[in-house]
């Protein structure tokens, strides 16, 4: 396998609504400026890899057709990925296979979603329908007739781990949506940059037991790319290149009867465990300087310090309460602001948490910048209940 | 307004119609974007909608169905190869790639997990708050998703009994039954 780095990066400002921009356009912004940070034309690009998750999102079947055609890129080999929330995420490491085996020795990957199209006439609301259109993710025949939403997928894992560890609370959940709130006020790109209290947070109106409304990230509109390059080329693009150093991915079993346990995400820990052996990672809170995990709920953002085996299974919530994944802290945890501050443009997100682990590696982070960071990891899930896992270790190579 | 004798209203009447609408709600989601002075080059929305029909075949499964239909019984699936006892069915074993066989199930069983809606999609008309639990029926080695109808929500708790209750008109479809605490206080 060849090595593979990262050379240009390139993210949209996360939105409730981009009215002004299809997704066509979004897409286009994305690629433009992955394309000018890597110095690079579409004409040094061999091959494009498409992060975009719902087809109902775009009111387009095969919306990659478009965006491909869009990005005058024809007719270069071009595949669509998409794994739930974590598409992003998988169009990464799709992208980083086309180069690592050799078959390209450039990739464009891009994700790309707009969701607030949607529009549900009887509520005057998008909400309502964009969940319908995620609820079908749901098996079609078991559960999505019982008004199962993907929320409540998460929120059985972590009442199932609250039963048997006693955390997180709601204390601790709390606290990790004043984090990424906050987190996001530094960040230019984020949705939802605020200071809440504690008061605030526990106050909020209950909308999928135990999370409360400031529990649950945001849904955006947006694009993010990245640009891929083999070790024979990547120096010509770039004098700071960032190495994937590790990739693991994982698809667990979609009926929760049949995995090992509801209170922890097995996807997760096989895709980090991969991860970390490819990079020689062997103890991550040491040997990680910052990690962009998918908050989608603040819940899952705890259950996933222990799945990415930051702290022993049980110990999610202890790491919130003595700050160890604050920007501060031993290991900052969502400096971007994660899915809850910067937003959750779903085939985008998985790429715009990448793109900015590699801001911070490239020293390129502005008022967010954690200094000398070195190494990163970015986790990437989806489906119910975290049946997609992708991990991806980013580091420094100057 | 003034342009060039475009009729807002029975614009409204004809998309209403198209994407199956009541008119004045359709109304006023337009009204900003058509009463308002607006530049030509403002962004512009139109109303659409997605919709397909089925004949959906339940394959191999539908046993279950016509069970749970016509019959008010629920029933599983039992591997000849390990012996595990799928509810929800499958015909085939995922573990020894088997061919499994009918076996009934008692319809009571143990709450694994669980979560109450408070907000939901438009796709399933109910009342809220909702519960939506993981259910292991006796017998069986799976969990089901189903809901559970209790008049206090907040006494859901994993470890809870509960029992199937088949609801009056029956569609064969999964919510044909729902469950309830097996324990009064539980309810």
């Amino acid at each position: 396998m060849r090595c593979v780095a990262v050379v240009g990066v390139g993210t949209t400002p996360f939105k409730a609504r981009w009215r002004e921009k299809t997704y066509l356009e979004l897409a286009y912004d994305a690629a433009k400026a992955a394309l000018d940070h890597a110095g690079m034309t579409k004409d040094d690009i061999d091959c494009c890899v498409y992060g975009i998750y719902n087809d109902f999102f775009e009111r387009q079947f095969q919306p990659d057709l478009y965006v491909h055609d869009y990005l005058g890129m024809a007719p270069k080999p071009a595949v669509r990925v998409a794994t739930g929330g974590a598409t992003g995420g998988s169009a990464v490491r799709i992208g980083f296979a086309e180069v690592a085996s050799g078959a390209c020795d450039t990739c464009l990957v891009l994700g790309v979603e707009k969701c607030a199209d949607l529009f549900s006439y009887d509520h005057q609301s998008a909400t309502p329908e964009i969940l319908k259109a995620i609820s079908y993710t749901a098996d079609m025949t078991y559960e999505q007739p019982t008004g199962r939403t993907a929320a409540a997928s998460f929120a059985l894992a972590v009442i199932a781990h609250r039963k048997r560890y006693g955390n997180p609370t709601d204390e601790q959940m709390a606290k990790v949506t004043i984090k990424n709130h906050k987190n996001a006020m530094l960040n230019p790109i984020a949705q939802s940059p605020k200071e809440l209290t504690l008061d605030e947070v526990l106050n909020s109106r209950m909308i999928t037991y135990p999370f409360r409304f400031y529990d649950n990230c945001l849904y955006s509109e947006g694009a993010a790319a990245l640009i891929l390059a083999s070790e024979e080329v990547a120096h010509k693009y770039t004098d700071k290149p960032v190495w994937i150093t590790g990739i693991g991915a994982s698809l667990d079993w979609a009926s929760l009867g049949n995995r090992e346990s509801l209170y922890t995400f097995t996807s997760s820990r096989v895709a980090a465990k991969k991860a970390y052996e490819q990079a020689g990672i062997t103890d991550p809170i040491e040997e990680l300087d910052l990690a962009e995990l998918h908050d989608a709920f603040t819940g899952t953002e705890i259950l996933a310090y222990e799945d990415c085996f930051f702290c022993e299974e049980g110990e999610g919530g202890r790491l919130v309460d003595e700050g160890i994944v604050e920007r501060d802290g031993k290991l900052p945890v969502n400096v971007s602001g994660g899915l809850i501050g910067c937003g959750h443009a779903v085939g985008a997100t998985g790429i715009m948490q990448t793109n900015e682990i590699v801001l911070h590696l490239r020293g390129e982070a502005g008022e967010r910048q954690i200094h000398g960071a070195r190494r990163g990891l970015v986790q990437s899930i989806g489906g119910v209940a975290c049946a997609w896992t992708v991990c991806i270790i980013l580091e420094r190579g100057f | 307004m003034g342009y060039g004798g475009f009729d807002f209203d029975s614009w409204v009447e004809r998309n209403a119609k198209r994407i199956g609408v009541d008119p004045e709600k359709l109304k006023q989601a337009f009204r900003e974007q058509f009463e308002t002075e607006q530049s030509i080059d403002a962004p512009f929305d139109v109303p659409d909608r997605w919709i397909a029909t089925y004949r959906y075949s339940y394959g191999g499964q539908s046993r279950f169905f016509r069970e749970i239909l016509f019959n008010k019984r629920l029933y599983g699936t039992r591997c000849p190869e390990c012996g595990r006892v799928y509810c929800p069915p499958r015909v085939h074993c995922p573990h020894c790639y088997e061919e499994t066989s009918w076996v009934p199930i008692s319809g009571e069983g143990v709450v694994e997990s669980y979560t109450t809606v408070y907000f939901g999609t438009s796709a399933a008309v109910r009342k809220f708050p909702f519960i939506c639990a993981y259910i292991k029926l006796d017998g069986t080695d799976t969990v089901i998703c189903a809901n559970i109808e209790m008049d206090d929500v907040t006494k859901a708790h994993v470890g809870m009994r509960v029992r199937a209750e088949f609801k009056e008109d029956r569609d064969g479809m999964i919510t044909d039954f729902y469950f309830k605490p097996l324990v009064e206080s539980d309810g």
